[in-house]
């Protein structure tokens, strides 16, 4: 078995809550913060977590990357017809203010206990980069992005130069 | 019938379908009158004589029209996906009121009128149904044109939108279901405890064991057989495949599971089964049937009360919750639309037998022309409405760029103003 296979392996078994970043380091808006806040956010990354408020952050939904299409397009662009009618509202002309009115209510979410192999699966089964990790009571407690998936295999691989810490995401903070 | 022909015609259907969608989309009309006008236009041919109907198999074929009413099918349950019941939770009084009152006002007028032209009152019924939903679109982008889509009247008008076709879509049951009222009512009862109450609390279960099957698109195949299972139960009962379809998509729009497969199902419901629905339905309307007074009159009456019966019911719903009348007529010009759900209504109490075969082409026609009057009378009519807001905005533009130019000239005068050296 040769290294990468070795790494691989590893990899796989590795445990989601021994890698998942601080909550601290996550992108993480509430409900009533301006869409403007939630953009400057994806400017960097590649989702935004929106919470009810900072001291329970009980999770409440998620804005990806590719949301800013519907964001930021005109709601004619969107083809309203039936079946196609919630993008509409996530327009800043259809009348998109806050977090609130743009975010994905229907998260997905992985146990902490999952393992990286279970993360990959669900994303690829999903088509999705990113999974929160939360507890029985719905709050936010981490995050696997598939960009932390490749620095923790680069890291694996002792290549790449990946800087990491006791708790995965180097990022700095990003409280809104 | 030789398969080679089905084929044929589904290709054929699907790319005039598609043109014509591009067509309408071009004079910036909703998509799906274009669909409808190029199956009038095949349809006819066939009516015509000018193509053999050997060659077009549009009319009475069991594989298109089978195709044609899954096409339905998935359209309905693409709504319940896409329906986000939390923000339903969170739909204001206005809105509320105005689409109770924006469904039921339709729906009576339409009753007692076609009640008063001798129509059956089952028949009489699913004609009012017919009225009851509003189409959004044509709506949202004559508002944000006008950039009054931000206002209190647009947000209503939005939400009440997706409410209104709820309705529209559960009372063509009353249409197409037989039986006493009684029993009609408990067997909805026990249709929605099971797709709606148990399917709610085990969704989540059935999903997880699609995921442990591990095998390719197995979700999306489970979540398939339950859009069927749903539509074969509520087929039964109703007569009304589309229930079950639409309650399977909203129990699943609940998991982010269900959100993420949406993209699948639109590209099957859009990509195929949606354009052969609309296409199959054009080519029903025989044209001939313009010669016959009695499809006119039907027309007129339906178009009539669809358009005064929403402005009324809309209006007097938001008037009742406090609006004044220039808002509540502005609520009600938004909601006079139809497209979707109008016509699904219609295949429904068709093949439901609400609107007997006889009838048919007299119902297709007039709901056609009061869903192509509907569309095409709303922006002049909300332009008017607007009118006084559009041009307080326009000033109000005019004299901020006024005050900007004072401002810069103002500037730069204190900056070519020589100062004092000391």
């Amino acid at each position: 078995m040769n290294d990468v296979e070795r790494a691989l392996q590893t990899f796989y078994s590795m445990k989601l809550s021994d890698i998942m970043p601080l909550v601290i380091s996550m992108p993480i808006v509430t409900l009533d913060s301006p869409i403007v806040d939630v953009l400057k956010l994806l400017r960097t990354r590649h989702h935004v977590w929106v919470v009810s408020d900072k001291e329970s952050m009980k999770l409440e939904g998620v804005i990806r990357y590719l949301d800013v299409m519907c964001i930021l397009l005109p709601p004619e662009n969107t083809k309203a017809r039936f079946g196609n009618i919630s993008a509409i509202f996530k327009s800043i002309l259809g009348g998109a203010e806050k977090a609130a009115d743009v975010m994905e209510h229907n998260i997905m979410a992985i146990d902490e206990n999952a393992t990286v192999l279970d993360a990959l699966t669900k994303m690829r089964r999903y088509k999705v980069q990113i999974l929160a990790i939360i507890d029985e009571k719905g709050t936010l407690k981490g995050e696997i992005s598939l960009r932390l998936l490749i620095d923790e295999f680069l890291r694996l691989m002792k290549i790449g130069g990946v800087q990491w810490t006791q708790h995965g995401s180097s990022s700095r903070s990003e409280w809104h | 019938m030789d398969a080679t022909w089905i084929l044929f015609t589904l290709g054929v259907a699907l790319i005039f379908g598609k043109l014509g969608d591009h067509i309408m989309e071009r004079f910036e009309l909703p998509g799906v009158l274009g669909e409808i006008l190029m199956g009038m236009i095949l349809g006819n041919l066939i009516y015509f004589g000018i193509i053999k109907p050997e060659y077009l198999a549009l009319h009475s074929n069991e594989t298109f029209e089978f195709l044609a009413r899954l096409g339905i099918i998935f359209l309905l349950f693409l709504g319940g996906l896409d329906t986000d019941v939390e923000m339903l939770k969170k739909t204001g009084g206005v809105a509320t009121v105005s689409t109770i009152m924006g469904v039921f006002i339709p729906l009576l007028l339409g009753y007692f009128g076609l009640k008063l032209m001798n129509y059956p009152s089952r028949e009489a019924f699913a004609g009012g149904v017919l009225l009851t939903a509003t189409s959004i679109g044509i709506t949202v982008r004559v508002m944000m044109d006008l950039g009054v889509l931000r206002s209190d009247v647009g947000a209503a008008s939005l939400s009440a939108s997706v409410m209104d076709d709820f309705l529209g879509i559960a009372l063509i049951i009353f249409a197409v279901g037989t039986g006493s009222v009684l029993g009609l009512i408990s067997k909805m009862a026990i249709f929605f405890i099971i797709t709606g109450l148990v399917a709610w609390y085990t969704i989540e279960k059935y999903i997880h064991f699609s995921e442990w099957l591990h095998v390719e698109k197995g979700v999306l195949g489970m979540v398939l057989a339950l859009m069927f299972l749903f539509s074969a139960l509520a087929e039964h009962w109703f007569d009304a495949a589309i229930e079950g379809a639409f309650m399977a998509g909203l129990v699943l729009s609940k998991l982010p599971e269900g959100k993420r497969i949406m993209d699948d199902i639109r590209a099957i419901a859009y990509g195929f089964l949606v354009p052969v629905f609309f296409v199959y339905t054009g080519a029903m309307l025989d044209l001939r049937v313009f010669t016959s007074f009695d499809a006119l009159s039907l027309a007129g009456v339906l178009t009539a009360i669809a358009v005064i019966g929403k402005v009324l019911g809309r209006g007097v719903g938001a008037m009742a919750m406090g609006w004044n009348v220039k808002k509540a007529l502005q609520m009600g010009i938004g909601s006079i639309p139809r497209t979707e759900v109008a016509l699904v209504d219609l295949m429904v109490a068709i093949h439901g037998g609400a609107i007997p075969q006889s009838d048919a082409p007299k119902f297709i026609a007039a709901t056609l022309i009061f869903i192509t009057v509907s569309v095409i009378i709303t922006p002049p009519l909300l332009k008017w409405a607007f009118k006084e807001e559009v041009e307080s905005m326009k000033k109000g533009k005019t004299e901020k760029r006024v005050e900007a130019v004072k401002e810069t000239k103002r500037r730069i005068f204190s900056l070519k103003r020589p100062r004092k050296r000391p």
